[in-house]
């Protein structure tokens, strides 16, 4: 028993090991100008990225995501909730919220191109909007699948309606917000890269782009490197986050599941 | 029956509210002509619908994303037979997985239009990329979930190998790869959009982009209220495929009273 989960830690760990020596001895002194070497892509990653550009790119394009992603966190619950609660509110908005949500959020780019330009206001008001909708549909999901008995409850109690919200309705649909906000946030990053790549000279996407376009290969690897690093760590993060808030739900599911 | 009509005149009055509200500002000039009216957009779009080069920019759209979708799915269940039935496979690709299934397409782009050029292929391989990983995990978790009490009695049946994998494991993962395809789908009309919007693959999201460098506003919004149009379609249609082809599972029998 216990030689299968080593050997099943061994080949987990491994595999990933073997295909990354793969990809260096495979392409050692490949001419292809497609794939460059592994070394030469990791000496033009350092070069560029540490600390070279770090400054004027790396924090600019990782700022652009946080600020869009933290307005859309924030509009999305409490749009969310007011749809929820208002039932006016939501017969209005229903029909919009989801036509908006049909267009893909990489072809609302250049409509604000087209109206603010290619600063940097355009790039954080795309996220924003864009990362909007997953939020704001998962919050709406959430109020409405919290029990009636919770609600009757908390009227018994004659709880006042602020801390209804608040102190009911809010962590009752923590859960569905959270599963929300985490493709926000995967939104979020696919139009940060986007609206970099259309038109800006600034940040990874441009770089990586113009890299592209001009023939710098290893520059491109480097740049696609970079990005998929930066999507899988912004992932984990997010996820640590989210066991660490959610813990008391994880903690009485596994109850639950174990009774 | 008044209470059933309220909610509809909401939302009409909602959709009217937006349209006029969208036709003051552009009458007021706020954005200059960036902003064009309501009624020019519905009118160059009731141009655009009648131009041939709209139905066949359409039809690549709809093409590669479906054709993609295709392929996707298929290797993605295979794959994921595959990786869900050996123990050892499993733990090979897990980590390589976990890597890449939160690197959205967008990121190998610059590689595939170096490679393939600004094609119908490029757009393909990103639409596959994008669709293939959500469905591989689906499927292993869908094989994980495979009751084990179903699997020993078709094997005390005397069924092989083959057919418990096709008879048992593959339909009570079904329900899995039915939800990992109602979230491909429309990812993969997005991603079509977007190789062509970035990578200049053919489509839609070229239009788009042809008609954001040209300045022709008036189309631009019109192209992208028709992809709003297409994502509500395909995610209508990919719920009415899976409600079909499920019909006999748990979650989707109507109960008959």
């Amino acid at each position: 028993m216990r030689n299968v989960a080593v050997r099943n830690w061994v080949i987990g760990a491994g595999t990933p090991v073997l295909l990354l020596a793969a990809w260096w001895f495979l392409s050692a002194n490949s001419a292809d100008p497609f794939f460059p070497p592994l070394e030469t892509i990791l000496i033009r990653f350092q070069e560029l990225w540490l600390f070279d550009h770090f400054q004027s790119d790396v924090l600019l394009s990782l700022g652009n995501l946080f600020l869009g992603f933290a307005i859309a966190a924030v509009a999305g619950v409490v749009l969310g909730f007011v749809t929820a609660l208002v039932p006016p509110a939501r017969w209005m908005i229903d029909p919009l919220i989801h036509f908006l949500r049909g267009i893909p959020p990489v072809a609302l780019v250049p409509i604000f191109i087209s109206l603010i330009g290619f600063g940097t206001q355009m790039r954080v008001t795309s996220i924003a909007l864009a990362a909007l909708f997953p939020t704001m549909i998962a919050t709406v999901d959430g109020i409405r699948s919290v029990s009636n008995d919770l609600m009757d409850v908390a009227r018994v109690y004659r709880l006042s309606r602020k801390e209804r919200v608040l102190n009911v309705l809010l962590p009752a649909a923590m859960p569905q917000i959270f599963s929300g906000l985490q493709v926000s946030l995967q939104v979020a990053f696919i139009v940060m890269i986007a609206s970099e790549m259309l038109g800006s000279s600034q940040g990874i996407g441009a770089m990586t782009l113009l890299a592209q376009q001009s023939f710098m290969t290893a520059d491109m690897w480097a740049g696609i490197l970079l990005l998929g690093v930066i999507g899988f760590l912004v992932n984990i993060l997010f996820s640590l986050l989210k066991r660490k808030v959610l813990s008391w739900y994880i903690g009485s599911r596994r109850m639950a599941r174990a009774a | 029956m008044k209470e059933s009509i309220r909610p509809s005149a909401f939302s009409a009055l909602g959709i009217a509210g937006a349209l006029v509200i969208w036709q003051v500002l552009a009458a007021a000039n706020v954005a200059g002509n960036a902003l064009p009216s309501a009624t020019t957009v519905f009118a160059t779009l009731a141009t655009i619908l009648g131009t041939g080069t709209f139905w066949s920019a359409l039809g690549a759209t709809l093409g590669i994303a479906m054709l993609a979708l295709a392929i996707a799915a298929l290797a993605g269940v295979v794959l994921g037979l595959l990786i869900g039935s050996f123990e050892s496979v499993r733990y090979a690709t897990l980590a390589v997985l976990e890597f890449l299934k939160p690197v959205p397409p967008i990121v190998i782009l610059p590689l595939a239009v170096l490679v393939l050029g600004p094609t119908a292929e490029m757009a393909l391989f990103l639409v596959v990329f994008g669709c293939l990983l959500p469905i591989v995990m689906q499927t292993v978790d869908g094989v994980q979930g495979t009751d084990p009490v179903a699997r020993d009695t078709a094997r005390s049946y005397g069924m092989g190998e083959g057919e418990i994998l096709a008879r048992v494991v593959l339909p009570s993962a079904m329900p899995y790869i039915g939800t990992a395809m109602r979230v491909a789908a429309p990812a993969a009309l997005v991603v079509t959009v977007v190789a062509g919007l970035l990578g200049g693959g053919p489509g839609l999201g070229q239009s788009i982009y042809q008609a954001q460098a040209a300045g022709d506003y008036a189309s631009l919004y019109g192209l992208v209220i028709v992809l709003g149009v297409l994502g509500l379609l395909f995610q209508g249609a990919t719920r009415l495929a899976e409600r079909r082809v499920l019909h006999w599972h748990e979650s989707y029998r109507e109960v008959v009273p």
